[in-house]
């Protein structure tokens, strides 16, 4: 439906990723399709992956090898204690920037 | 990894070569976004290149994982493999070549100016 979301996007892209990941304990190609059956169709596996691969150094999620039916082993995600924190605070922020943004063009004139 | 393998490096040629077995067996589409992957992350190595080595392992494992998914290569990294690249070498907080550089002329610069 839009087109190069991807810019606005990134700041929270982390954080939807993580969303995810705390319902369920899922893998990369599974995350990049929820991300695209929810509209974000722009989203590609590249992108999903730089960002597990980030929060996997941040420490915000576990993760466990599991073989798969093809291919080699999958890399599945899991939230921790750590991630599920770093979760609230970035829907706290999220319920910030967004009040804002649509005060800001509720009060237009 | 041993003293003569740090000094040689001759456990990355090893694992070069792995990579390359691994790469070999990938559609060809893929093969050739993993050669495009090689060319922008070598510019983010370390003096040895020892630090693109796990980057390299976990990209070659994404291609595998996607190849036997039956997606296709444009699917799975989109048009921006340079961005891709960059994203990867940033978070594990890995100089460009420029910066390097960048910080041996500050370097050279504040020796000169410190006599």
């Amino acid at each position: 439906m839009l087109e190069n979301l991807t810019e606005m996007l990134k700041g929270v892209l982390e954080g939807c990723v993580l969303e995810i990941i705390s319902r369920q304990e899922t893998y990369g190609y599974e995350i990049t399709r929820r991300l695209n059956a929810l509209g974000f169709t722009d989203v590609v596996e590249g992108t999903v992956y730089t960002i597990l691969i980030r929060l996997e150094k941040n420490k915000l999620v576990e993760i466990t090898k599991k073989p798969s039916d093809m291919g080699p082993p999958r890399k599945f995600f899991a939230i921790n204690d750590a991630g599920r924190e770093e979760l609230r605070k970035f829907w706290e922020k999220w319920e910030f920037v967004s009040s804002k943004m649509n005060e800001l063009k509720e009060r237009k004139q | 990894m041993n003293f003569w393998e740090k000094i040689t490096g001759s456990d990355m040629t090893k694992e070069m070569k792995a990579f390359e077995a691994r790469a070999k067996k990938l559609p060809a589409e893929y093969q050739t976004a993993w050669e495009k992957i090689n060319a922008n992350l070598w510019p983010h190595s370390d003096f040895t290149g020892r630090n693109l080595m796990p980057i390299l392992d976990g990209v070659l494992g994404l291609l595998e994982e996607a190849a036997a998914d039956g997606q296709n290569v444009q699917e799975v990294l989109g048009d921006d493999i340079k961005g891709f690249c960059l994203a990867l070498a940033g978070i594990d907080g890995a100089k460009s070549y420029r910066d390097k550089w960048r910080e041996q002329l500050n370097n050279n610069i504040a020796k000169k100016l410190g006599k």
